[in-house]
């Protein structure tokens, strides 16, 4: 990213950024809501939700404005933002009315889209409902992992979140990144038994060294360790009977390194 | 210089206002439980207290497959941003100390992050076990 | 053979005219896809099998060839007898002998063969001469029909490649860009930018590493333009490509082109492997030092991947979706590199722009779109196929004198222009001038020049919920507007056409359409409401009389009306009755015939077939 600082105006007010910065990111860093879905601050942003739109125009644009999603505009110098109107409202709720349309038992978008004032759909409800919203969260997150298990079918409404082929994804380590970072929570998974079964998968789990509690599945565990350099070891033990371990260690320390003289002096004075 | 949470566990009572400071700072009244700090009672003179070290090399930052683990170099305190976390919970794993936790209802990782250079921790404790100087 | 210098191009083109020259007639078959489809093949065996049996090529001078697409597809397979000009059509295998018994070796003309002009019922013997290509003027289409789309030779002898030598010997990039600029040309694939402009972009951006790109996806449904350039003059498109890389200083390149279309595949790889042979393409292009090479990458046909972001996503190997285009594709493009992409007919316009000069193009068509645009004329014409026109001749001309009219007369109800998301234009707008702004303003598109003709028994509203439906099933569905917004309009023209629309529909699908346009992520999406703003736009009493008074005027939406034979009209001649798939249509000879409606299933095949139009919508 360039190191160029340019001059922005959102809401009429003056801020600086650095050049390339994204008009959410300056709004964020500015403590300006502007309401998002799809975007996520580790993730490339990709403009799927467009609730973050927001206009633009600039002096020299000679009068011309118009929306585009915050999330991925790159700030320019002169450039003048709004982020709240009459027009971005519409759009905003229209887009929360659509998605209530497809995910009417979604109880996130029906929190988001009351927020936006809208409480129930004004659309005919699609034949297939989902709370999967096409956010596409999940997908970036495992390609961020490097792992790129699963991706996106279909086209057009009948688009959907699926691993290649609608097989068992064969790049899927078990993290559940997936549907950790689901704001829907639209992916099932599960731990029965020391098993986790996510994405009709089963993964063995390895088992804390100390008191036998699944942590994580196996094939996880040397991916993350090949990915971060480290010894798998270092993530074998839970982090309870981490905590536990530490305590004994310093309780040793602590008895064997305080001669009981000490203590006593420390009573006398 | 940099100041340093300074713990002296033989005047501790684990009496836990720590752990209710932090919460009560981090999560506000609806958090209270989850704090990064943890007394433990052994009898007099033997409390101990736990939280994190902000290692050197530490293997949180490490481990996390998205950079949200970063130091404050102003405070030392290893930070999570909780806007880039992905809640994989890795470094809660990696941890060999056991003192990183993972909210799941937020879905992301919290630490001790010193409270941006005025540890709440520090601040209410009664008997000095906690200094930050 | 290599090709070297200019010298040794004229040389090449000289020998290649040489041969044409010694023969006295040319039989020219067309193997455009069209043609092709309509048995051509066997044609053409059939012609080769009676020159080597009956020793016509030395006997009579004769040459032969298979040509590219002549446009007139609907009349194939065409076969085209030079320099004389007889143009026959629907000829078969069985019919050869005979061209070859009266016409090559008597010179007589074959009447049965000849194209019936259907307004004036007059056979015509000439090429030249038949309505449909006599208007029209032909630059991106100049050597298709003329010469043999596998064969580089025939390509030279008319003057292939003299372009790209004259950029490459006597212009500086900059002056091709100069060039390009003055003549006015405006990109073919749909946007209408200014080509000059973009190159300019291209070739200012820091970047060294460029890429020069060919859009031959055409999605749209019934265009075949590109296909027919890529078929029949693969080399005026890679003629282009290398000029405008040198132009922009690329050194590589792709032409992107649908799996669906084999036959341009085979066309532009064969031409790729003989231009690179003989120096057109490759390394040290024509001995100037200047290198840029071309490959092939193949589509799965997706509507959305002719969009330029996603069209670098699928040649980049990543799914083919588009991307906000906040940073363009000119600064940063296939592999984030600069990039220029154009349509194929851009692409061809651009040789006979640099050998003919940019004002000869810039003093066709209006001031602001110059040149010619070519269009696939379909629908309720009398002559379809392939045209290319001037920019700023009317539709009506096109309509009528082309297309010589609407099919049986009837009258003219729309015509749709731009592909899936452009729009229908009113009989009011027959005058129009066809040019980028102008069917902008009106509420259409040039789009890359589809051109559906509709009568009056098309229904509107079944257009307009004909073309969501396509772009609901194509829309990538990324973004939410494009994915959910479409399809909900889709939804409501749906209910309206089965009878199910509800007052407020029209207010509710002009409140979501804003919405659509104005938030969607591409073009796809913005344009997408275009078919049902532009049919409410003209047609909105269409729409009401659906809603309002359940009524489908045109007798399309079977819900919506019943069909009565008029006792005053009806002559009896049975015709409905025998053509009826369910008998429900009763009546005597010579006497008035009767519909049972409640067996009607409205297919209309009876107003098809009716000689007196006696078949009334009610
Ligand atoms: C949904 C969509 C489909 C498109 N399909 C095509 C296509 O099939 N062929 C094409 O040349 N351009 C197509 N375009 C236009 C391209 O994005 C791009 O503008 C064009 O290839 C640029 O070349 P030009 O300037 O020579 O027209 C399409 C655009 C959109 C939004
Ligand atoms: S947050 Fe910008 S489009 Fe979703």
């Amino acid at each position: 990213m360039s190191e160029k600082v340019v001059n922005l105006e959102i809401n009429g007010r003056g801020f600086q950024a650095r050049e390339g910065m994204t008009i959410l990111e300056v709004a964020k860093r500015e403590g300006i809501p502007i309401p998002t879905l799809c975007h996520h601050d580790a993730l490339e942003p990709v403009g799927a939700c467009r609730l973050c739109m927001v206009e633009i125009t600039h002096p020299n644009w000679r009068g011309w404005k118009g929306l585009v999603t915050a999330c991925l505009y790159p700030v320019e110098e002169g450039l003048q933002v709004t982020t709240e109107s009459q027009e971005i409202h519409q759009v905003r709720k229209t887009i929360l009315d659509l998605l209530l349309a497809r995910c009417p038992d979604a109880p996130y978008i029906q929190k988001v889209a009351a927020e936006h004032g809208v409480t129930a759909t004004s659309f005919k409800k699609n034949e297939v409902q989902t709370v999967c919203i096409l956010c596409g969260l999940c997908v970036r997150v495992c390609a961020v992992k490097g792992c790129n298990a699963i991706g996106t079918a279909r086209r057009g409404i009948r688009r959907e979140i699926a691993a290649p082929f609608g097989m068992p994804p064969p790049d899927c380590i078990g993290c559940t990144s997936c549907a950790h970072i689901c704001p829907t929570d639209a992916i099932p998974w599960e731990d029965v038994n020391g098993v986790r079964k996510i994405w009709d998968q089963e993964f063995e789990m390895v088992r804390c060294v100390s008191c036998g509690r699944p942590i994580m599945p196996v094939t996880q565990l040397e991916f993350e360790a090949k990915r971060a350099g480290i010894s798998p070891d270092y993530m074998t033990t839970c982090p309870a009977c981490s905590q536990q371990k530490t305590l004994e260690t310093i309780r040793t320390a602590f008895t064997i390194k305080r001669p009981a003289s000490e203590d006593a002096v420390e009573a006398a004075s | 210089m940099q100041k340093t949470l300074v713990i002296t566990p033989s005047r501790c009572t684990a009496c836990r206002t720590c752990e209710l400071a932090c919460s009560f700072k981090h999560a506000g009244p609806a958090g209270l439980g989850i704090s990064r700090i943890r007394a433990f009672m052994f009898g007099e003179g033997k409390n101990q207290i736990l939280t994190c070290f902000q290692c050197d090399d530490a293997a949180c930052v490490k481990v996390c497959p998205v950079t949200a683990l970063a130091r404050n170099e102003a405070t030392g305190a290893i930070e999570v941003d909780e806007d880039r976390c992905i809640g994989c919970g890795l470094c809660s794993l990696a941890c060999p100390f056991g003192h990183m936790a993972h909210d799941g209802r937020m879905a992301i990782a919290i630490k001790c992050d010193l409270c941006g250079g005025q540890p709440a921790c520090a601040t209410f404790c009664p008997t000095r076990t906690l200094e930050y100087i | 053979m290599r090709i070297n210098s200019v010298k040794s191009l004229t040389r090449a083109a000289g020998r290649a005219r040489g041969e044409r020259k010694r023969l006295e007639t040319e039989v020219l078959v067309c193997a455009g896809t069209g043609c092709l489809a309509n048995g051509s093949m066997d044609v053409a065996e059939a012609f080769l099998g009676a020159i080597r049996r009956r020793k016509l090529e030395a006997r009579l001078k004769l040459g032969f060839k298979t040509t590219g697409c002549h446009g007139f597809c609907e009349k194939g397979p065409l076969v085209i007898i030079q320099p004389q000009g007889i143009f026959y059509k629907g000829v078969k295998a069985k019919d050869v002998k005979e061209i070859v018994d009266q016409t090559l070796l008597k010179g007589q003309v074959i009447q049965r063969l000849l194209y019936r002009d259907p307004n004036t019922k007059q056979r015509v013997e000439q090429y030249a001469e038949i309505p449909f290509y006599s208007k029209q003027h032909r630059i991106a289409l100049r050597n298709i029909g003329k010469i043999d789309p596998k064969c580089i030779d025939d390509c030279l002898a008319v003057g292939g490649y003299t372009g790209l030598a004259k950029a490459l010997t006597e212009m500086k990039p900059t002056e091709v860009i100069d060039a390009v600029t003055e003549s006015g040309l405006r990109g073919r694939g749909g946007g209408g930018f200014p080509t000059g402009r973009k190159w300019k972009t291209c070739r200012e951006a820091e970047d060294p590493t460029k890429y020069v790109l060919c859009n031959a996806d055409e999605g749209d449904p019934g265009a075949f333009m590109d296909r027919s350039i890529c078929e029949g003059d693969p080399h005026a498109v890679l003629e282009g490509m290398v000029i405008g890389a040198w132009a922009v200083g690329a050194s590589k390149g792709y032409i992107y082109v649908r799996e669906e279309y084999p036959l341009a595949v085979k066309h532009l790889q064969a031409a790729i492997e003989q231009a690179r042979e003989r120096g057109f393409l490759g390394d040290d292009i024509l001995g100037t030092g200047f290198s840029y090479d071309v490959q092939i990458a193949r589509g799965g046909g997706a509507f959305v991947c002719g969009e330029s972001s996603a069209l670098m996503k699928s040649v980049a190997g990543e799914v083919g979706e588009p991307r906000a285009k906040y940073v363009h594709s000119v600064i940063r493009g296939l592999y984030d590199k600069p990039t220029v992409l154009n349509n194929v007919e851009t692409w061809a316009n651009v040789p006979w722009i640099i050998t003919e000069g940019a004002a000869a193009f810039a003093s066709l068509g209006t001031k602001k779109s110059t040149g010619t645009k070519t269009f696939s004329l379909v629908g309720k014409v009398k002559n379809t196929g392939l045209v290319e026109v001037p920019m700023g001749i009317t539709l009506r001309e096109i309509i009528y004198d082309i297309g010589g009219g609407i099919i049986k007369n009837r009258p003219f109800k729309g015509v749709q222009t731009g592909g899936p998301s452009g729009g229908c234009l009113p009989e009011g707008k027959l005058d129009l001038p066809v040019d980028f702004d102008t069917l902008t303003e009106a509420g259409s598109m040039m789009g890359s020049g589809g051109m559906i003709v509709m009568d009056d028994r098309t229904c509107m509203v079944d257009v307009a919920r004909y073309f969501l439906k396509f772009l609901v099933d194509e829309s990538c569905g990324k973004c939410v507007p494009c994915r959910e917004g479409v399809h909900q309009l889709h939804q409501t023209v749906n209910d309206i056409c089965a009878g199910n629309g509800r007052p407020g529909d029209l207010e509710r699908i002009e409140a979501l359409s804003d919405v659509v346009v104005k938030a969607s992520l591409c073009a796809l999406g913005k344009s997408a409401p275009n078919p049902i703003l532009s049919t409410l736009r003209y047609f909105r009493e269409e729409y009401e009389a659906h809603i309002n008074d359940r009524k489908c005027p045109a007798g399309v939406c079977r819900n919506l009306f019943t069909f009565r034979i008029s006792p005053e009209i009806c002559n009896g001649c049975g015709l409905c009755a025998k053509s009826c798939p369910v008998d429900c249509i009763a009546g005597e000879k010579k006497e008035v015939h009767v519909i049972d409606a409640s067996v009607c299933t409205r297919c209309g095949a009876c107003r098809n077939v009716c000689p007196t139009d006696a078949v009334e919508v009610i």
